[in-house]
């Protein structure tokens, strides 16, 4: 699956989604278990708009993710979901049990769809039923009668084999060997599948009998024969059956008269009515080619290239038995999508961060304390002291990149959702990413990702114009929209520019009014922007399946607010907009510059630093006696003595600060006075505020190779200090 | 903040506070006072190390340590209860309390023991002016000859005076 999948997307749109796919199936189950609870615990009497508003954003973050891997099918599902509920939280509809059934039983179906997209056996229902009922509910009509949930979990029963699909088969390629394509099962043209059914040991085998009662007595269920003539052999009972459901519904209904480990079922072939051999596969279950035909990126590179995708799975597959090549390779790679991640509660994590940080400083104490040691008459401590010092350092730095993730990862998202966003928009637009490196928690960004999409979603569908728009208003024919990231203070920036329409702010204040929000003409800009970020509150004339209905900036807030940081809009109407999200730095690894001054030491984010050097006394001027300045490079810049700022005591008169650093932020320049640089370092960002609190000029604090802490300067607040 | 309306409801009516249950409490020594605090709210003891400095603060607030990775401000309770001498030496303790959820040192002259105190054994604390308000005071308990002032320091370390927390507002 996978190399069908790479094979596909980096000849279309040269960037390997499949990276982050585990994280949106992890996401994406959440939601489904989210919104099941939700259903299931709704009122359907009095369901309140918090309860339908939370089922809302589980079905639209679902809808997102899945729109933007591509997953189509779910897509398309969750978009019905949504119109559905949109109504139900808009109250143009009220709540039926009816509803709150098609939607769990949409859930049911998101879930397969989703683990047969993950790369795990199981059949899919086909969904169509479901959506008409959930259009016509949605449309106010009484449902249509639904059949009983056709989708459960695949099966899990050990002892029942199973060697099933329900996958329209593809042409078999040549290159499968006879083994394997005689694996294959056959459906009828109506859905239908001839299956071997063996029933036993039995003690009684007469009881075997009431299984073709089943048939006779619910309608729609198939036929069965007996292939047995109604003799046993040795007490098993062999049967054929003709059927439209699925084994584990099949086999929920025989056991009411045999036990579950008593049915086996046989996948036959259509021609062939003989028992077909009985493949032992041992969980893995057969599949046949193109089953992941609608995979994002597979269908087309798949199917025009059959040979080339093969001689991928075969050299993947190298020195596995090829008979059961198809079946293995989809075992296997669900194995491999379970093991490959593990989910660990970030507070584990913080633990393992703390104590290797202990264990660094234990460990620089002992090889403090034992340099004076005669490395001859303690060889093996010396040995051991060394390798001690090696593993801590590996130890440190593998715990450290368990957290850490440079944004590219999400970045990486956006250049092909964007591209077929804009192919659907019939827009131009490109796309810039700055900061890719900017290290983020990966807590924050698994938590970011979300708001980041609805935000360039939106940016697309709603910033950026039409190409022949654009060129009216004499702007370039490409939209641009720009993602960036950087470390600004104690925090991280993300921002999504566009060069777009930008918000109105007449129509913002008008549907704020039609909503019942009490906006006055003569409310500030921020607020008036702030308002879209209100439930329900959308601008858009239509809504599409990419953005429109309002909910997604009400999520972005919401999720960003959750995070402990905050989100601000700058517009300007006809020139763009631009959302920043502001992001605390939880843990962050900043390359940072430590500064001594009397006796203690600082460290300012080396991004920040422009140049330092030596400065004299008397190249420092003052301006009205007071604000000192210096000139550099033919730019006068205010200048600050960290001495003063932080009032440090001084014990040595003769070491005077002489040492000038010029640092940037926020577009300003300052000379700050230091004693002594004492180097770069990598430093992890702690924030002071868990326990103490916020600290002036300061924004966070780190701990130095002897354990000691030391403040990380505000960069942004000292420049605002030097212009007051 | 909950810790500050508990300890405005305590100055309104100070004759309805709850007679102390009693419990385990660490004791430790502040000068010539021997004080007691919840045991539950300790987490640790360590000796004094110096913290690093952290400018524009009261003086009280030593500065900030490293605890196993964790960055944890120290107090120095000497100098918030106006003790006549506040050395660093050896015998210097800092007790590392949990208080609502947030980890705090306070740095002391010597700890003592643990000593288990019925509510009997606690008498209520005489209303009076001094260098601690006295609504952190739960009470006096009396162990023989010694007199254990047994102290709110939940509330003590949360309060806006000590400058610890940020004020939400």
């Amino acid at each position: 699956m996978n190399e069908a999948m790479t094979d596909g997307n980096s000849s279309n749109a040269g960037i390997d989604l499949s990276q982050f796919y585990q994280v949106f199936f992890e996401e994406a189950g959440e939601n489904l278990d989210r919104m099941e609870q939700q259903l299931l615990e709704i009122d359907i009497e009095s369901a309140n708009d918090e309860e339908l508003n939370l089922i809302f954003r589980c079905a639209h973050s679902v809808k997102g993710g899945a729109a933007t891997f591509g997953f189509n099918d779910v897509a398309e599902l969750t978009h019905q979901m949504e119109t559905l509920l949109d109504k139900l939280r808009r109250h143009e509809i009220a709540p039926s049990t009816p509803m709150v059934d098609v939607l769990l039983q949409a859930g049911d179906i998101l879930r397969s769809m989703l683990a047969r997209h993950q790369g795990s056996e199981g059949d899919v229902a086909d969904p169509t039923e479901l959506l008409a009922s959930i259009r016509a509910l949605s449309n106010g009509k009484p449902m249509q009668k639904l059949s009983t949930p056709a989708v459960k979990p695949p099966s899990t029963a050990p002892t029942t084999q199973l060697v099933q699909t329900q996958a329209p088969v593809e042409p078999v390629a040549p290159a499968i060997d006879e083994v394997s394509s005689e694996a294959f099962t056959d459906a009828l043209p109506d859905g239908s599948r001839i299956l071997e059914l063996r029933v036993g040991p039995l003690v009684d085998p007469g009881q075997a009998d009431n299984l073709v009662d089943l048939f006779k007595e619910i309608v729609n269920l198939g036929t069965i024969e007996m292939l047995d003539g109604g003799q046993h052999q040795n007490g098993m009972r062999f049967f054929k059956v003709t059927t439209t459901s699925p084994d584990n519904e099949l086999i929920d209904l025989f056991s009411f008269h045999v036990s579950r480990e008593q049915v086996q079922l046989i996948q036959l072939n259509r021609e062939d009515t003989v028992t077909a051999p009985s493949i032992k596969t041992d969980g893995e279950l057969q599949q046949p080619y193109g089953f992941f035909s609608d995979s994002p990126g597979a269908p087309s590179e798949a199917s025009l290239n059959p040979t080339a995708a093969l001689i991928g799975q075969e050299t993947a597959i190298a020195g596995k038995n090829k008979s059961s090549a198809k079946g293995e390779k989809g075992g296997s790679n669900a194995a491999a999508l379970e093991s490959s991640t593990l989910r660990v509660s970030v507070e584990k994590v913080d633990q393992l961060i703390n104590l290797v940080g202990e264990l660094v400083i234990t460990q620089a104490m002992l090889a403090q304390n034992s340099k004076h040691i005669d490395p001859g008459l303690f060889q093996q401590m010396v040995a051991g002291l060394a390798d001690l010092e090696r593993n801590t350092r590996d130890l440190q730095e593998s715990v450290m990149s368990i957290r850490m993730i440079p944004m590219a990862t999400v970045f990486n998202r956006f250049p092909r959702m964007l591209r077929d966003l804009a192919a659907k928009l019939q827009k131009k637009v490109e796309f810039v990413t700055k900061g890719e490196s900017t290290e983020l928690d990966k807590g924050l960004v698994e938590k970011i990702t979300d708001p980041l999409t609805h935000l360039v979603r939106n940016s697309c569908d709603h910033g950026i114009e039409s190409p022949e728009e654009r060129v009216a208003k004499g702007k370039s024919e490409f939209g641009t929209i720009t993602l960036a990231a950087s470390h600004q203070g104690g925090s991280i920036l993300i921002e999504v520019r566009d060069d777009g329409r930008g918000l109105s702010r007449e129509k913002l204040l008008k549907k704020a009014r039609e909503r019942g929000i009490d906006a006055p003409d003569s409310m500030p800009d921020g607020d008036v922007w702030s308002l879209i970020f209100a439930p329900g509150f959308s601008t858009a004339d239509v809504v599409t399946d990419i953005s429109g209905r309002g909910v997604g900036m009400d999520v972005v807030k919401k999720n960003i607010t959750a995070l402990g940081g905050s989100v601000e809009i700058d517009s300007a109407e006809g020139y763009g907009m631009r959302v920043s999200v502001r992001l605390p730095l939880t843990l962050a690894i900043m390359d940072g510059m430590s500064v001594a001054v009397g006796e203690e030491v600082y460290i300012l984010p080396l991004s920040s630093v422009v140049e330092s050097f030596q400065v004299q006394q008397d190249l420092i001027k003052t301006i009205g006696n007071e604000g000192r300045v210096v000139e550099v490079r033919e730019e006068y810049m205010p200048v600050l003595e960290l001495e003063r700022v932080f009032n440090v005591p001084r014990f040595n008169f003769e070491n005077v600060s002489g040492i000038m650093v010029v640092v940037e932020a926020e577009g300003g320049r300052v000379a700050l006075l230091v004693d002594e640089l004492l180097g770069q370092q990598q430093v992890v960002v702690k924030n002071l505020e868990a326990n103490y609190r916020k600290v002036n000029d300061v924004s966070g604090a780190t701990i130095m190779g002897d354990g000691r802490v030391a403040l990380i300067l505000d960069i942004g607040s000292l420049v605002r200090r030097s212009r007051h | 903040m909950e810790a500050s309306n508990q300890t405005a409801v305590d100055r309104q009516e100070p004759s309805v506070r709850v007679p102390h249950s009693g419990g385990e409490f660490l004791t430790f020594r502040l000068g010539k006072e021997e004080y007691g605090i919840d045991i539950l709210k300790v987490q640790e003891i360590r000796s004094y190390e110096p913290p690093t400095r952290i400018a524009n603060s009261p003086p009280f607030i030593k500065g900030v340590v490293n605890l196993r990775g964790v960055i944890v401000p120290i107090v120095d309770m000497r100098l918030q209860l106006n003790c006549d001498t506040a050395e660093y030496n050896s015998f210097t303790v800092v007790i590392v309390l949990n208080v609502q959820g947030r980890i705090v040192g306070t740095v002391v002259d010597s700890v003592s023991d643990v000593i288990e105190m019925q509510a009997d054994d606690i008498r209520p604390a005489p209303e009076m002016n001094s260098a601690i308000d006295s609504t952190f005071i739960t009470g006096i308990g009396k162990i023989g000859e010694r007199m254990l002032i047994l102290m709110d320091i939940e509330n003590l370390l949360s309060s806006a005076d000590m400058g610890l927390i940020d004020v939400v507002h």
